[in-house]
């Protein structure tokens, strides 16, 4: 019965670059001072979606509404309402940690007395007050990544949006930026919405889950509620050559299971009884001879969740999507 | 504030970087007038066929005798007048390197004089002009027997020379006036289109895409740079050139004149560079675009060569190329020491026409910029 509002409202989006479909009619609503993450393969939609979000792309149809205004309609108010943290770090190598936060405080026309107190703010937000006069080019990874997320603060927006905001950055940054968007999202209650490719890092941050597919939003939910719809089965891994793989995979399907190809490895979910079946596989292939180098079994993590619903691996190593798609069109 | 003031910021960032890079971004825009000027101010190349007026109010044989010999040489190209003022006429046009008038009464007597006007905005024709009317009025002045029989013989010849623009002749000033320009135009193309490449690159466009401004204030604020760019790199050349030994014949005024002309060419260029570097995604291929742009126009707008010594086939290119207009400009600033204000008016409604065109081919292929990171 709560009556949250909506932070971004996506209704019947579509986008075609010619021929090609790249977001098939996503409806999604995030909702006011949720931490939402939008997961998804490579190529499955979610960065166009991005950015139609940010009103740099135009949709085909549909359309994007941030805090009730149309982007397309109305793109300076509604970017007035978004912050927005991009791949890319662009914090600006050139610059101070005082003149990035500067430029953009005045492009967001922020009155220039607030500025002085709003770019005090933004540096301590980021622990970089004694950095104040350093060029952003001599900092580390997780030292512009902070940055960066304080500078699309600065406007006082009420969402906040990030795309892949830990790719690149060790343990400890991660850490360091997700405690910092904990703490952002409780104490000034911002939306943030955020594209990864960790799916740990969702796991563990975000309050709702989508997953784009082809275009299409093919999953919703929580964390939890996304686990579940795999059956809560244990999940058989076994990794091994690449060309080992295929055979493998044969062996779990005699075996009545549904393996997933991936880059180095085989998946499947172990089913009702998969202590028994995991006990079948490693007695086939033992007698087939294959060389493996682990089989393991595991709780279902959002890694499996995924794996199931696209039939690849979100991080983006070399081949697996190639090898993904193989498998996920064995699967159906 | 609003769209100026966003354009502003964006351009002090552009500042800023700038500073930041001096060390780097003023070695570059020195080095090159500096090699350009110590190589090309040192050594000029001789041109053939040069046109020559001639004026004979003489008709006699010596005369006649006088022009032959001179067209004897493949040097010249003699193109006959009737009058002095058609003469001079085609001369302050260009059409014409020089004038020979040869005054009646020429072949009568022992001694006489020929008087010869030579162009000092074209240092190497006028040279060669000067240097052919000498080397045939010795020989006549040496006069054989044959001659003499004939009656068409004479004595001495004297060459009254003098120079239409009152400046001195200088090849280094004419160096000067094309590398001026041709750095402006350069400074221009190269600064507003890597600039935006590289936001682009770096993702620093998608970055000021995002935030509420219109985004032709980032077209602006590179354009604002480009001719940041071309002003210094053209003030820079002119210190070089001058401090070598160039002059501005046109004073404190023809300084003011000159500012004007680079800041035009600077304002087209980056539109120019803008309008290239829009579809252009990666840096190397902006460096190709621009180098098959910047290099043949400046070459075909005469900063290197007068463009009277260009194959006709090319002249069609010449007569639309904007850098034409602005080379002659800043030449007769500097050697000719006075640009007519119709001049002026001309060439500045031809940079600005160019300059429009240009802004609005930046602003249709920088509109849909979003759809193109």
């Amino acid at each position: 019965m709560s009556m949250a509002l909506n932070a971004i409202q996506i209704q019947g989006l579509v986008k075609r670059f010619g021929d090609f479909t790249a977001v098939d009619g996503i409806d999604l609503d995030i909702k006011e001072g949720e931490i939402f993450g939008l997961l998804g393969p490579n190529g499955a939609g979610k960065s166009t979606t991005v950015n139609m979000i940010l009103g740099l792309i135009s949709p085909t149809s549909g359309r994007v509404l941030v805090n009730g205004i149309d982007m397309s309609k109305n793109p300076q108010k509604a970017r007035n309402e978004i912050g927005i943290v991009t791949q890319e770090t662009v914090v600006e190598a050139e610059l101070t940690a005082e003149q990035n936060l500067r430029i953009f405080g005045r492009l967001y026309h922020i009155p220039p007395e607030e500025l002085e107190r709003d770019i005090d703010f933004a540096l301590e937000l980021s622990d970089l007050t004694g950095f104040r006069h350093a060029y952003a080019g001599t900092f580390s990874g997780g030292m512009k990544r902070r940055l960066e997320v304080s500078k699309s603060l600065m406007h006082a927006p009420k969402i906040l949006l990030l795309d892949e905001p830990t790719t690149g950055l060790d343990v400890q940054n991660r850490t360091q930026i997700w405690n910092l968007l904990r703490e952002i999202n409780r104490t000034q209650n911002i939306t943030i919405v955020m594209t990864t490719q960790y799916l740990e890092e969702a796991d563990q941050l975000c309050n709702r889950i989508g997953i784009v597919d082809h275009g299409k939003l093919i999953a919703l939910g929580t964390p939890s509620e996304l686990r579940q719809r795999i059956g809560m089965s244990n999940v058989i891994e076994i990794s091994a050559d690449r060309e080992a793989l295929p055979k493998l995979a044969a062996i779990c399907r005699k075996i009545g299971l549904e393996p997933k190809l991936l880059s180095n490895k085989v998946v499947a979910p172990g089913g009702a009884r998969a202590t028994e079946n995991i006990e079948k596989v490693i007695k086939a292939i033992s007698e087939s001879k294959i060389k493996i180098q682990n089989i393991s079994m595991h709780e279902p993590t959002i890694d499996d969740v995924f794996i199931k619903l696209t039939g690849s691996e979100a991080r983006d190593t070399t081949g697996s999507f190639k090898s993904g798609r193989v498998g996920m069109m064995r699967g159906r | 504030m609003g769209f100026i003031g966003d354009t502003y910021t964006l351009f002090l960032r552009e500042m800023l970087i700038f500073k930041k890079n001096i060390r780097v971004n003023l070695p570059r825009s020195l080095i090159f007038p500096l090699i350009f000027i110590v190589l090309l101010g040192s050594f000029g190349n001789t041109p053939k066929n040069v046109p020559v007026a001639v004026v004979n109010y003489d008709n006699g044989q010596a005369a006649l005798n006088f022009i032959n010999l001179m067209q004897g040489s493949s040097a010249v190209k003699v193109v006959s007048q009737t009058t002095q003022q058609g003469a001079m006429a085609l001369l302050s046009r260009g059409t014409v390197a020089g004038v020979l008038v040869i005054p009646s009464g020429f072949s009568g007597g022992q001694e006489g004089n020929v008087y010869l006007y030579l162009d000092n905005s074209q240092p190497q024709s006028a040279e060669v002009v000067g240097a052919t009317v000498d080397a045939t009025a010795a020989k006549v002045g040496a006069g054989t027997v044959a001659d003499n029989v004939n009656g068409g013989g004479r004595g001495l010849v004297s060459v009254i020379s003098s120079y239409v623009f009152g400046a001195k002749s200088n090849y280094l000033s004419f160096v000067v006036g094309g590398l001026i320009i041709m750095v402006a135009s350069f400074g221009a193309i190269f600064s507003a289109g890597f600039t935006l490449l590289s936001d682009r690159e770096l993702g620093n466009l998608k970055a000021f895409l995002i935030t509420p401004i219109n985004k032709f204030s980032i077209l602006l604020s590179k354009i604002a740079y480009g001719t940041f760019q071309s002003l210094l790199s053209a003030y820079i050349g002119l210190v070089i050139g001058l401090l070598y030994g160039a002059t501005i014949g046109a004073g404190i005024l023809g300084l003011l004149e000159l500012i004007w002309i680079v800041f035009l060419v600077g304002l087209g260029f980056s539109a120019l560079a803008i309008a290239l570097a829009a579809r252009v995604k990666q840096i190397q291929t902006y460096a190709l675009v621009g180098q098959t742009v910047a290099m043949p126009l400046a070459f075909l707008g005469g900063a290197f060569v007068p463009v009277n010594l260009l194959p006709n086939f090319l002249l069609p290119v010449v007569a639309v190329n904007p850098l034409t207009y602005a080379v002659n400009a800043v030449r007769d600033i500097m050697i000719k020491g006075v640009l007519p204000i119709n001049t002026l008016v001309s060439t500045s409604a031809i940079l600005a026409v160019f300059t429009g065109v240009m802004m609005v081919l930046a602003y249709l292929l920088f509109r849909n910029t979003g759809e193109h990171l």
